[in-house]
């Protein structure tokens, strides 16, 4: 409901536009009965033919000026229903865009172009049918009681109570047949499942010689439908005829009270046609209001299933490792024993530890360059074992320790992983690697000579490339793994401050031997033989963790030897 | 009445042969006799009470006003009671009756139609699983669907309100035509004139309405296509920046649509409002002409008014006979492609078929030929012998005719020359069932259905117990991965099971087959959409499986093929070499080719 409203502001001038002209139709529309009953009073009360003739032809201008704008009215109407439609449809698809690529496998491409489609279709129906059908209801009954009750009020009166009555009716079995409706939607969902099971899997239905139990079911499914459809008819039944047998006993009532109030010069004989009209006019438009007020749960559905998309804002996704041992083939000792921590969007893990702490093991557990041998580690709530290398690759922005660069242009190694990047985004990536600067010294700038391995640059540059080719990539998780070692400190801080803000809300997983490479982490694990001897800040693990405080003290302790 | 819903309707879809459709559509309701003939009693009781209800009111208003008048003249006060309370009670009693007649036929209805729809669906829920499978192979699952659902529903719909409409509508027609004529002719001429006028008006409005449609399913279909290219080239669309491009043209295809869905949308609304303009004007030209005879003398007040009801009475619904009648041929037409689903040619089994309890499990072919269009053979004299317990891995490309062989041996289809033997008895002189009786089969496109995880591994063995069910899971190395879904073997696998990767919905599979323990195995060994550690995991359970078992392997692991005690090599439908891997090397022909530049 929301989400109609929230498409219809924008045209809020067509669709009050639309809304205004159709109640000039309604108008028309019970004007004219007024008219008809001014003639019959005339032709009994021996006026003029003259006077006839005016009448008639104040009758047909309104019939044309009702006509006129009921057209209108179903033009602005069309015209509102399809821009919302197409609106709707260019916000699902911009929006498609912006989710990533776990949130889009949630819904499914096949679920994403249903809604797309079919269900804005289905809303643009509603729409139509709503604005035509459902809105002149209140307005409608508002004049035909009005104009009663300015020719009669006891007739008014009446009229009142026998459309409250008809309401009471339609609400009554609306509350009844809502539900059922819904149900029939379900039903029909089920028959469409378990037909289009027995289309696609009928090879296994005959391997397995279940016809007969499939036939059941399909008979099940389609015997549940028709009792449910069944049941709906019925109820339709009830309120056709019930509703018609209210406004046919009103209509009795009239022809009882009229002759009173004809004679005692109140009423005239014509104004009978005219009440008994509004009453027909009335129930005509309830009863039509109730049909589309039947389809209004599966539009709001289509609706909600829209919304679902355009409002979805991604979970926060995070790398998991549960309780992870690992031991290679063949050796006694688990390399890493239950480990467990999360890496989050937008945060800074580090793991820290000496030479055969096993911590370059956990990055090729996530690379899956091997599998888990206990617990599991999952990215954005899939276990990545279940991913294809690739997909989880496409994910994931590995610099290694040894940087190794490919033969050809400095732009070649960085368009690595996206060929398509632009220039810009190269030199952006570059600037933030801290390499902007030394590659545009360079006579060729980005499009200097890399030999095979990349060996005609520094160890330190090489790594400021490989970093760089990373963040052209833009990946939900950077690892790097012990990246920074090759950089003085002056560049490795620099370096690690225009990071933090270029790695936006990816996760970043720093692997590393040197405390002030990481000690602005969010969190910090401590690996030692293998096992997790602390998690936290700095501060923290300063306070708790001995095995970092040794860490921190000897490296201190280095770094003023130094 | 809902014009909406007629509206709706306009397809031009006429049934070939309406006649004998329409027979064989009502030899449906033979059963519902009795209840039909309620129906067509209460509907001409109905109809009748429609058409007397004004008359009658035209009597009594003119009484009440003659009542009135004779009052004024008379200076006695009005009484109600005394001068027409009989015509009154009369009146209700009447409304009453029509009320009650017409509740009759529509609750009747609504069995007859559904009931109707039921038992075409039971029938044909019957004939799929009867049909060979070249029917499936021939018409898209959607196309299925479709008719099952949506064509049928048309079909009750259609029973339920539009030919009860049409009847009604028609007897009403005439009948208020009849008295419209007794009352007056030149204004009932009169009156038709505007609603030949208005028939035509609508008419042409309907066929422009019916391009339109045609041109918004046209660029329904081309924005469909779009957007569902783009969902699935998102990837790829994002890698290389080219989101502002695509929107754009997502952006295009919806213009054109919004375009088409105004059009359309347009006629469809302004239908109904020309409609009603035509009526009042007519209205406005016979209230003038009907006040004049007031005035004369020569009409009454009452039947005035009542011919105004019969007006509104008729007017709708007969601008609306087109749209009926056209919304009847479509239902047809759906009937008539029921039907013709229904006809469907069948195999069926052998009189006195031969009985294979539990094979051996060796299998022959005989100079088997076969092709898929009888005229053009795909495998010609085919013939090899596999012995109980052998491995027979089947290699060859993508459409080399694996999947043809296990359609013959299965018997999904039919041999065209020669024969297959298991236990040397002719597949051909078995039941289906009997022969698949003895199979077990584990493809790469793996089927669950929606129900419990226990469920499906019990498929081809709903009598299992609990028990048998965990081995055949243990047996499959599944049982620990399904005790670590939510509610273990009770987990419900909705969705096409979206919530299994390929790789643990065929273990599941496998399962299945562990449980029923066939002699004959046909496995379709996974390829790329299952992960190494994965894959390796089903190779083993595959293997665990197979022991014992007649096993034809489709293979795509060179262990497999090398184990094999036979290799089949396929090429365009036919086995062009066959025998154990070293023989196969030896002999140096295509299998070693495809050998050493695949496996080496």
């Amino acid at each position: 409901m929301k989400l109609i409203l929230r498409f219809l502001k924008p045209h809020w001038k067509l669709c009050a536009l639309t809304i205004i002209l159709l109640i000039v139709d309604v108008a028309g529309a019970l004007f004219i009965p007024t008219l008809v009953a001014e003639i019959l009073n005339s032709g009994t009360s021996g006026a003029t033919f003259d006077a006839i003739v005016q009448t008639g032809f104040q009758m047909a201008v309104v019939s044309v000026l009702a006509g006129l704008c009921a057209i209108l009215g179903g033009y602005a109407c069309a015209v509102l229903s399809a821009q919302v439609g197409k609106d709707m449809r260019e916000a699902i698809y911009a929006k498609s865009l912006k989710l990533s690529v776990y949130d889009f496998r949630q819904f499914g491409t096949a679920s994403i172009t249903t809604r797309t489609i079919s269900d804005i279709t289905t809303i643009q129906f509603a729409l139509t049918s709503t604005l035509q059908m459902v809105i002149p209801v209140p307005i409608i009954c508002v004049l035909a009681l009005a104009l009663t009750f300015g020719l009669d009020a006891q007739l008014g009166l009446i009229l009142l109570v026998v459309v409250a009555a008809v309401l009471l009716l339609a609400w009554g079995i609306m509350r009844k047949a809502s539900p059922l409706f819904r149900r029939l939607q379900k039903l029909l969902d089920r028959m469409s499942t378990v037909l289009l099971e027995n289309i696609t899997g009928v090879r296994v239905v005959r391997a397995f010689n279940n016809e007969e139990r499939e036939i059941g079911r399909m008979t099940t499914a389609f015997a549940d439908y028709a009792g449910t459809s069944i049941k709906a008819n019925r109820l339709f039944a009830n309120l056709d005829g019930l509703s018609f047998f209210c406004i046919n006993f009103f209509v009795v009532v009239v022809y009882w009270l009229s002759g009173g109030h004809i004679s005692a010069g109140g009423l005239q004989v014509g104004d009978i046609t005219a009440v008994i009209e509004y009453a027909m006019m009335v129930l005509f438009f309830l009863m039509m209001a109730q049909m589309v007020i039947l389809t209004l749960p599966r539009a709001l559905e289509c609706c909600e299933r829209v919304r679902l998309v355009l409002d979805h804002t991604p979970e926060i996704e995070d790398l998991v490792l549960r309780d992870v041992s690992f031991r290679f083939q063949d050796a006694e000792e688990d390399t890493l024993g239950h480990l467990d921590f999360v890496c989050r969007r937008g945060q800074t893990t580090a793991i820290i530890g000496g030479t055969g702490s096993g911590k370059s093991t956990v990055a090729s557990l996530i690379l899956r360059f091997h599998d888990v041998t206990d617990g599991s580690i999952t990215l954005n709530g899939t276990d990545i074992r279940d991913m294809t290398q690739q997909y989880l690759r496409d994910h994931l922005g590995y610099v290694q320790q040894k940087a190794w660069l490919f033969s050809g242009t400095i732009a070649d190694n960085l368009r690595y992983s996206r060929p398509k990047a632009s220039a810009d985004e190269l030199m952006h990536a570059a600037d933030v690697a801290q390499a902007g600067d030394f590659i545009r010294s360079l006579p060729d700038g980005f499009h200097a000579y890399v030999a095979q391995g990349g060996t005609n640059f520094s160890g330190g540059q090489k790594q400021r490339l490989s970093i760089a080719r990373a963040l052209v990539k833009k990946p939900e998780l950077y690892i790097f793994d012990d990246s920074f070692s090759a950089l003085d400190f002056k560049t490795d801080a620099a370096l690690r401050k225009a990071l933090a803000k270029e790695s936006g809300d990816a996760a970043v997983l720093i692997i590393a031997q040197r405390v002030s490479s990481i000690r602005h982490a969010n969190q910090i694990v401590v690996l030692h033989e293998g096992r997790m001897a602390g998690i936290g800040t700095h501060e923290e693990l300063m306070a708790t963790c001995k095995v970092y405080q040794e860490i921190y003290e000897s490296q201190t302790k280095e770094a003023k030897e130094a | 009445m809902s014009p909406k819903k007629v509206i709706a309707g306009i397809e031009r879809e006429v049934p070939q042969d309406t006649r004998s459709t329409v027979t064989r559509l009502f030899g449906y309701l033979h059963g519902q006799r009795i209840r039909l003939t309620v129906v067509a009693v209460s509907i001409v009781i109905y109809v009748a009470l429609s058409i007397w209800n004004p008359m009658y009111s035209a009597i009594v208003i003119n009484h009440l006003w003659q009542s009135v008048q004779e009052a004024w003249q008379t200076g006695t006060p009005f009484s109600v009671t005394a001068t027409m309370g009989r015509e009154l009670i009369q009146l209700t009693v009447q409304y009453l009756f029509t009320w009650l007649f017409y509740y009759f036929q529509s609750w009747l209805m609504a069995n007859v139609a559904e009931n109707l729809v039921l038992e075409l669906r039971s029938q044909i829920a019957r004939k799929l699983n009867r049909l060979p499978l070249r029917f499936f192979d021939r018409n898209k699952a959607g196309e299925i669907l479709s008719r099952v659902t949506s064509d049928l529903d048309k079909i009750a719909e259609v029973l339920q309100t539009g030919l009860l409409k049409l009847i009604v509508a028609i007897g009403t027609i005439i009948g208020s035509l009849i008295v419209m004529f007794y009352y007056s002719v030149p204004l009932t001429c009169l009156f038709l004139v505007f609603m030949a006028v208005s028939m035509v008006v609508t008419n042409l409005v309907a066929r422009k309405n019916l391009r339109c449609a045609a041109e918004r399913q046209e660029t329904i279909a081309v924005l469909t296509g779009v957007v569902e290219e783009y969902y699935n080239g998102r990837d790829v669309i994002k890698a290389y920046n080219h989101e502002a491009e695509s929107i754009q043209m997502v952006s295009q295809a919806a213009e054109a649509n919004r375009l088409a869905n105004q059009k359309a949308d347009f006629l469809t609304n302004c239908v109904n409002p020309l409609i009603r303009l035509l009526t009042r004007l007519a209205q406005v030209v016979i209230a003038v002409i009907s006040g004049k005879a007031m005035l004369d003398g020569t009409m009454s007040v009452g039947v005035v008014q009542a011919f105004f009801q019969y007006v509104n009475q008729t007017a709708e619904p007969l601008t609306e006979a087109s749209y009926m009648i056209n919304s009847l041929q479509a239902a047809l037409a759906s009937a008539e492609r029921t039907f013709q689903m229904l006809d469907e040619e069948e195999r069926p089994d052998p009189d006195s078929p031969a009985l294979l309890e539990r094979a051996k499990g060796s299998i022959a072919f005989e100079h088997v030929s076969f092709g898929y269009d009888p005229d053009r053979l795909l495998m010609r004299d085919i013939s090899f012998t596999a012995q109980p317990g052998q491995k027979i891995a089947v290699v060859g490309s993508t459409g080399a005719g694996k999947t043809t062989l296990i359609n013959l041996l299965m018997r999904f289809y039919e041999v065209n020359g020669g024969r297959i033997t298991v236990d040397g008895v002719n597949t051909a002189d078995m039941t289906r069932s009997g022969l698949r009786h003895n199979f077990g089969m584990v493809l790469q496109d793996t089927w669950l259905f929606g129900g419990t995880v226990a469920e499906n591994i019990a498929y081809g063995r709903p009598d299992a117990t609990r028990e048998e069910i965990i081995a055949a899971a243990k047996a499959a190395k599944v049982d620990y991965f399904i005790r670590t879904m939510p509610k273990g073997y009770d987990t419900v696998l909705d969705n096409e099971a979206a919530n299994l990767s390929a790789g643990q919905r065929q273990l599941l599979t496998i399962a299945r087959v562990f449980l029923c323990d066939p002699p004959i195995l046909i496995l379709d060994e996974a390829t790329s959409s299952v992960d190494t550690r994965t894959e390796v995991e089903i190779g083993k359970a595959m293997k665990r499986l197979m022991q014992g078992r007649t096993s034809f392997v489709i293979a795509h692991r060179l262990s497999t093929i090398r184990d094999a005690d036979m290799i089949l090599f396929m090429e365009q439908g036919n086995i062009i070499e066959q025998g154990d891997h070293k023989t196969l090397l030896a002999k140096g022909g295509a299998y070693a080719a495809l050998y050493y530049s695949q496996f080496e």
